[in-house]
Order: C-alpha cells, then sequence, then structure tokens
C-alpha cells in the first residue's frame, strides 16, 4: 500500500511540476538557511570539554582600584585575570586538585639548519597541571612533571604541527631546539587539539587555534617572558625591571583550577577568601571582598563566546523557515483543492477517508524529504562561504549526524505539519459531486 | 469598482488568502529589520578613519639573540625603509590605528582620582607618525624632533611634556573650551600639554564607542617584538612590500621579520564580522524575497487557471480586459495590504526583541512605511502576469463545457 501511496505521490508531483519545484524550493531553502546559521551557534556554544566541565574553574580575584570597578558595565565582576605574584602563591599553596596559571607568548626559534630561517612560534606558559587538567593527547612523550614548576628546566611541549615543521613529524622527544638562546629539551608532542571553544582563553578568542607549544610556567623569570595576550592595570606604580612588573598589580596571568567535584567550589572560594584576608592586612585588595571561581560554561557566558550577531541570525532565520513553512502549506493547499475532482473520483470507487489522508501525508512527505536533502547541500555550502566569510580555519563549522538529522527531521515534520490541515481539507470532499458536472 | 463581490470570494478561499497574508507579514518584518541591520554595519565599515588606510605597511620584527642591540636595529631599519625610493614616511610605534590590537588610557583635567578619567587610545610614534599613516593635524603643531626617544622594555618611560589629541578626545575632556595648550593628566597624575589636536584619526578597536578618542604621546618604543609603520606612495604598495622585506631580511640576521601586512587587509579583518553579518543578512533577503514573490506568482497563476470558466463568464457579460485585471490587481492588493499591516506589528515586535535581547540599535521607523510601498510595487509586479494572462481568456470559454 505504501508503494502505492509513494508511486501516486510522483504522480501527482509530476503532474505539476513548477508547483512540486516551488514547493521543494521552499523547504530547500529554509532548511538551508535555518540549518546554516543553528549549526554555527552550536559550534559556538558547544561543551568543549563535556567530561569535565563542571569540575573545571576559571578563578577571579578583585584586587581592583579601590575607587572604582573592573568592569563598570558590570561592576559585581572582579579582574577576569590575576596579578603575577598572586598567581605564583595561589600555585604555592595548592589548594586544589589540581592548578595552572597560564598566559600567552611567543618564542623566536632558532633555526636547526644553517639554511633555515629562524621563526616566531606562539607558546602557552603554564604549569605542570595544565595537560591532565583539560585533557590534552599526547602523540609521544608526555608533559612536565610537578617538580619543574620550581626548577624552571628549559623543555618544551610541542604541538603537532610545530613537530611536523621541525622534526617532520617523528617522535622528537629528548631532541632539543634553541630558543632565545637557551637549549629546550622535547619532552613531548601533542595530538591534533582543538578544544572548540577554546574554553581555557576566551579572554584573547574563543576560536582561535591552540598555541604551537607549550613551556613551563616557571621560565617566566629565566627569559623575562611577557604575556601577548591582554593586560590590564589601575595602579601607577614605578616599574624599571622585569622583577618590578612581575610584582605590579597589573593583571596579566590566567588561572584554572580542577575540583574533585562541584560541591567543592564554596570551599575553594573560601581559601580564596582567607589569601585575600592575608594580603588586605598588608594593604592590597583594597575592594569589598569579591572572590568567584566559574565553571567552563560559566565562564564562556562570562565572556559571551557565543557571539550575538549568531543569535540574531538564527532568530531571523528561524522567522524565514515559518515563511518558508507558510508557503509550503499555501500552496499544498491550492493544489490539493485543485485534485478535488480526482479525489471524488477515489473516494466513489472506495478509497477511505483515511486513505486519502494518507496519500496527501505521504505526498508532503516526499516533498519534505527532498527538500531536506537539498537543504542540506545548500547548508553545507552556506558554511563553506561562512567559513571563507569569516576567515575561520577550515573545518571549524562542520554539521555532524546530529546536525545532519536534525535538519531532515525538521524537514519531514514541519511538511507534514504543514499538509495536516490542507489533507483534512481534501479528504472532506465528498464522493459524488465533484463528478456531476463532468 | 465594487469591493463587495471581491471579498465575498475571498472568504470563500479564506485560508489560502489568510496564509498568503501572513507570508507577507512575517517576510515584511524579517526584511526590514534585517535590512536596517545590513544598513548599520555598512555605514560602520565605512566610516571616514582620518587615515590613508590604502597607503600604509606595517611591518612586524623581533630581535633575538644576544647581541641584539634593539635600538641600533630600529634606527637602521627606519633609515633603511626610508632609502627606498617610493616609500613616503616611515615610524616606529607601538600599535597600529584599526588593527584591533592596542593600548588604552584614561585622561583627566584635574589632577584629582576620584573624578572619572575619559577613555582613550594611546598610541607612541615619532615627528613622523602623522605623515606615516597620513593623519592630517587640524590644529597646533607636531612633535619636534628633540621630544622623541627611545623607550626601552621593563622600564618607566618619563611621561612626555608634548601630546596631540584628536578633536573627538578633546571634546570629551574640554566640552566647548579650546583644548589646545591645555594641560591633562595621566593615570600617576603627571601632567602633559595638548601641542595639536587631530581633526579625525580612529583608534584601534573598532567595535568600541570610543573609537575617535585618541592620544599621540611622542616617543620610538624599543621592544622585542617592534612594529613599522610605512607609508608610500600611492599605487606603489603591493610591489614595494616584497622589497621592503627583502632589504630589511638582507640587512641584519638576529631580527625576523616576523610579518609584512597592509593596513587596508588588517582593517577589513577588523571588520569582518560586520562584513560577514550585512552578507549573510543579504543572501538572507534576497532568498527571501525571491521565494515570496515565486509564490504570489505561483498562486495567483494557480487562481487564474482555476477561474478560467469564471473569467469567461465575466467577459462574456460584457467585462473588459482592464476589469479582469484590475479584479486580480485589486485582490491581491488587499491580501498585500493586509499583509502590510500584520506585517507593521510584526515587524515593531522583532524589532522590541533585537534591541532588548541583543543590545542592537533601535529600528528606524521610516524604515516601515518605505518598505510597505515596495512591498506594494513588487506584489503588484508579481501578480501582474498572471493577471494578463486572465484577461487573455476569451468570452467564449463561458459557453464550452470544462
Amino acid at each position: 500500500m505504501f508503494k502505492y501511496n509513494i508511486k501516486l505521490a510522483f504522480k501527482s508531483m509530476r503532474r505539476n511540476p513548477a508547483m512540486t519545484a516551488l514547493m521543494v524550493a521552499a523547504i530547500a531553502v529554509g532548511i538551508g538557511v535555518s540549518m546554516t546559521t543553528l549549526t554555527v551557534f552550536y559550534m559556538m556554544s558547544s561543551n568543549p570539554i563535556p567530561e569535565k566541565s563542571d569540575v573545571l574553574f576559571a578563578v577571579t580575584m578583585d584586587s581592583w582600584n579601590p575607587l572604582r570597578p573592573f568592569d563598570e558595565d558590570e561592576p559585581e565582576r572582579a579582574p577576569h585575570q590575576l596579578t603575577f605574584h598572586d598567581a605564583e602563591r595561589l600555585l604555592a599553596l595548592a589548594e586544589a586538585k589540581r592548578q595552572t596559571a597560564m598566559f600567552e607568548s611567543s618564542l623566536i626559534i632558532e633555526p636547526l639548519n644553517d639554511d633555515d630561517l629562524p621563526f616566531e612560534a606562539g607558546a602557552r606558559v603554564a604549569s605542570s597541571d595544565f595537560f591532565t587538567m583539560f585533557n590534552v593527547p599526547f602523540l609521544y612523550g608526555s608533559g612536565w612533571d610537578k617538580s619543574t614548576d620550581s626548577s624552571a628546566d628549559p623543555v618544551v611541549v610541542l604541538g603537532k604541527e610545530l613537530n611536523e615543521r621541525l622534526f617532520g613529524g617523528e617522535d622528537s622527544v629528548g631532541k632539543s631546539l634553541t630558543m632565545q638562546g637557551i637549549r629546550f629539551r622535547v619532552l613531548g608532542v601533542t595530538d591534533h587539539w582543538e578544544p572548540t571553544p577554546r574554553f581555557y582563553d576566551p579572554i584573547n578568542g574563543g576560536f582561535q587555534e591552540v598555541n604551537d607549544m607549550f613551556i613551563p610556567y616557571s621560565l617566566t623569570r629565566v627569559l623575562e617572558l611577557r604575556s601577548e595576550g591582554s593586560d590590564w592595570g589601575w595602579k601607577s606604580e614605578d616599574i624599571t625591571s622585569f622583577e618590578q612588573w612581575l610584582n605590579s598589580e597589573n593583571v596579566w596571568v590566567q588561572y584554572f583550577i580542577e575540583l574533585d567535584g562541584a560541591r567543592d567550589r564554596d570551599e575553594y572560594v573560601s581559601h580564596l577568601d582567607a589569601y585575600v584576608g592575608e594580603q588586605k592586612k598588608l594593604g592590597r585588595f583594597e575592594r569589598p571582598m569579591n572572590n568567584n571561581i566559574y565553571n567552563v560554561e560559566e565562564w564562556m557566558a562570562y565572556h559571551e563566546v557565543v557571539a550575538n550577531d549568531s543569535k540574531v541570525l538564527v532568530g531571523l532565520s528561524f522567522l524565514f523557515l515559518v515563511v518558508c513553512l507558510l508557503s509550503t502549506i499555501a500552496l499544498t493547499l491550492t493544489k490539493f483543492v485543485g485534485k478535488k475532482a480526482e479525489t471524488s473520483l477515489r473516494r466513489a470507487l472506495g478509497a477511505s477517508r483515511k486513505m486519502i489522508f494518507k496519500q496527501q501525508i505521504v505526498e508532503v512527505g516526499m516533498i519534505g524529504f527532498t527538500g531536506g536533502l537539498i537543504g542540506l547541500s545548500l547548508a553545507a555550502l552556506g558554511l563553506v562561504g561562512i567559513e571563507y566569510i569569516y576567515e575561520a580555519p577550515g573545518g571549524l563549522v562542520k554539521m555532524d549526524w546530529i546536525m545532519v538529522m536534525t535538519a531532515i527531521a525538521v524537514a519531514v515534520i514541519s511538511s507534514i505539519i504543514a499538509g495536516l490541515y490542507p489533507a483534512w481539507r481534501v479528504c472532506r470532499i465528498p464522493p459524488a459531486t465533484q463528478l456531476k458536472t463532468q | 469598482m465594487d469591493f463587495g463581490p471581491m471579498v465575498s470570494a475571498l472568504m470563500r478561499n479564506k485560508t489560502g488568502a489568510i496564509l498568503v497574508a501572513v507570508q507577507i507579514a512575517v517576510t515584511l518584518a524579517i526584511v526590514i529589520n534585517s535590512l536596517y541591520i545590513i544598513v548599520l554595519r555598512v555605514e560602520k565599515i565605512n566610516r571616514e578613519t582620518g587615515i590613508d588606510v590604502d597607503n600604509v605597511i606595517v611591518a612586524y620584527v623581533r630581535g633575538f639573540g644576544e647581541n641584539f642591540d634593539v635600538v641600533d636595529s630600529i634606527t637602521n631599519d627606519i633609515d633603511l625603509i626610508k632609502s627606498i625610493p617610493g616609500v613616503r614616511a616611515a615610524t616606529v610605534s607601538n600599535h597600529v590605528p584599526l588593527t584591533g590590537s592596542g593600548s588604552g588610557t584614561g585622561l583627566r583635567t584635574e589632577p584629582d582620582e576620584t573624578i572619572e578619567s575619559v577613555p582613550t587610545a594611546r598610541y607612541r610614534w615619532s615627528a613622523e607618525g602623522l605623515d606615516a599613516l597620513g593623519i592630517e593635524l587640524s590644529r597646533g603643531r607636531n612633535f619636534y624632533p628633540e621630544e622623541v626617544n627611545y623607550i626601552l622594555p621593563a622600564s618607566n618611560p618619563p611621561t612626555p611634556a608634548s601630546i596631540l589629541v584628536t578633536q573627538q578626545l578633546a571634546n570629551d575632556l574640554f566640552g566647548e573650551e579650546d583644548a589646545l595648550g591645555k594641560t591633562v593628566y595621566w593615570g600617576s597624575m603627571e601632567p602633559s600639554t595638548i601641542v595639536g589636536i587631530i581633526g579625525r584619526m580612529h583608534g584601534s578597536w573598532v567595535g568600541w564607542d570610543k573609537l575617535e578618542n585618541v592620544v599621540i604621546q611622542p616617543g620610538k618604543p624599543a621592544y622585542t617584538s617592534d612594529k613599522y609603520i610605512i607609508r608610500v606612495e600611492p599605487g606603489m604598495r603591493d610591489e614595494l612590500i616584497p622589497v621592503i622585506e627583502k632589504e630589511l631580511g638582507e640587512s641584519n640576521r638576529q631580527r625576523v621579520v616576523l610579518a609584512m601586512r597592509t593596513l587596508e587587509e588588517m582593517a577589513a579583518r577588523s571588520y569582518r564580522s560586520d562584513r560577514g553579518m550585512a552578507i549573510i543578512l543579504s543572501i538572507v533577503i534576497s532568498l527571501l524575497i525571491g521565494l515570496t514573490a515565486l509564490v504570489i506568482v505561483g498562486l495567483a497563476s494557480f487562481h487564474v487557471t482555476q477561474r478560467t470558466k469564471q473569467i469567461g463568464t465575466r467577459r462574456a457579460l460584457g467585462a473588459r480586459r482592464i476589469d479582469i485585471i484590475r479584479y486580480f490587481m485589486l485582490e491581491n492588493w488587499m491580501i498585500t495590504t493586509a499583509g502590510a499591516v500584520i506585517g507593521a506589528v510584526l515587524t515593531v515586535a522583532v524589532a522590541y526583541w533585537l534591541e532588548v535581547s541583543f543590545e542592537l540599535q533601535r529600528l528606524d521607523w521610516r524604515y516601515l512605511p518605505v518598505g510597505i510601498v515596495v512591498l506594494w510595487v513588487l506584489s503588484s509586479l508579481a501578480v501582474l502576469e498572471p493577471s494578463r494572462r486572465a484577461a487573455c481568456v476569451p468570452p467564449a470559454v463561458a459557453t464550452r463545457s470544462v
């Protein structure tokens, strides 16, 4: 019977090819546009580390100007980064299960061979826990151990791409390279790692590529490394040496912790309060006590990682989909009403209302399915276009199976909904009346 | 023409008419709101920058190794760059306008920390900085060469005696008063005197509402990583980039040329999300208008075909061709107008939602009447051809049975 339904549907679709094409096009365009914007939104708002997002926290402490808040628009917020010396002390206190201080920097890699040129590579300066905390996958070797956090050994973990550039992708653990005149030993090579959004540093960009390499935080002093991310200051201090810069009230270090469970949150904040209480006695932290930790999803929301434009586009494109569905209903209605004679005849020959109804639904379902498939290809095209327009790294936004299935389901279900009323109208056509005039 | 029979005819098939009207309404709401966003973004991208964006090149360099002397390196590099034919001016600078990377500070008119400071972007460059960006000084003077010194990393540069500010910053600081020759105070409460006023110049962050607040300090930043701003003769930019890069590369092996960029591409990059939004919305509304127009044409054609007999009867009873055309046009006009009325409400609702949820600028109400007029014209054009076909139905059709 279903086969017969499909056969009839094909016949009916062919009878009015322009109308059918218009219906398919309406659904295709609606699905294409809304799936494109939805996929971008889905990518931006996805959880980059679902297995740990509720136990990883960004730490903020209010060390800012006693006269005014860090952010005048959000006065309840503490600065989103820490001073170097506060981060150093929190690391030493080690009150969380794991913790890392970190910032962005870059180093010049001197050539391995005489004919190569030196080049600059971006570095994430971080503590030993960084790799375990953030589940960084390793191709070879591993990160550095805890002792390096104090000994400041010149060691480096290379990203997969940098290892390919320097060592042709082979296991380079134990090899060395010269940066800033110092010989670094390679301890490990990470596998391709692309958390999207780049949750550990939304401050410097939630959708940038992960740094080329990782080096120990303890090297900051040795190499006089400065942050190449954002830094903020409020106090006018006399800074004539690197050490004075490190001891200044400028905030430029990001600090993340891992706790055993989300319930340990308050306990950790009370540790922060205790630390700030001590500092207050020394005349620092003159603002009211305002220490907070944010889990990964809260941190993404804090930094508005999902662009407003993306939300606006999703909203407008779903209104667009509504227009497409209205078109489909109007076209379906017109078309079915135009089939009065045929339906009458089928009814007179014994087809039940249920059968007529089913026939109509099969027909719109097929139109929806075809429109959905074409819409998916349009969406794929749209995503390539968006990557091009926004100069995003290729493949950043892609549809996974969930999105593909959603698209087809939305197309079929919405077109069936669009067909319900017309189908109901059609199956109320009485058997004989339409035959009389002929 | 009598509306009575037309309305009763419409009421007989009211679902279809309502559907089309609602579709027109939603179309109107999307198109007007999107168009408004597009216009705002395009205006934003095309703002006057005060900078000769097309003829500026930026070189990013970085020294390394033990014997690297940053002051020597910058002095030699700038001399070398200026010796290349076609180069008009060059300076080392702490940051480059329009690139998204910059430095900000706050200035006050009184040395009192409790009063609110005026936020501004801050640049530090040599006496050639203005020329290197093609920025016009509207009043006062540029820096004297002796005011410009090298500034080494990890040192607090001395507060400069003379500074330049943009007119916008001067207004924010001093209001109606003339700012030239006035004193302003930094966060350290140390004073500087405004010696020159720049008519207009954009700072670093194109999304910031204080984009035109800029203060310039004299100085040559000598950090490990440095930026050279280079202005060339019109039309020579693209041929000079490789020349400059090669000469710099060969002159010093302890300094890497990290990148050569045109200011044009970096500014475009700063605006890419605005441009992206404008492009995407343009595509969306083109598709939408196309679809709605096709649906109107499709439905009208279908109705004409369905009503062939009725049209023939009317023609046989003496209706002229123009009457038939008028009938279909008016019918469509009524549906469109109903759509426009619902659409106006919907447009305002969507505009309100965008304004409240996403802090978008409030819709300019004038877009609505213009949109409705355009809608009338477009939908009339869409039914013109189907109604002309209807008018061609011969009266004799009425006499035939189907």
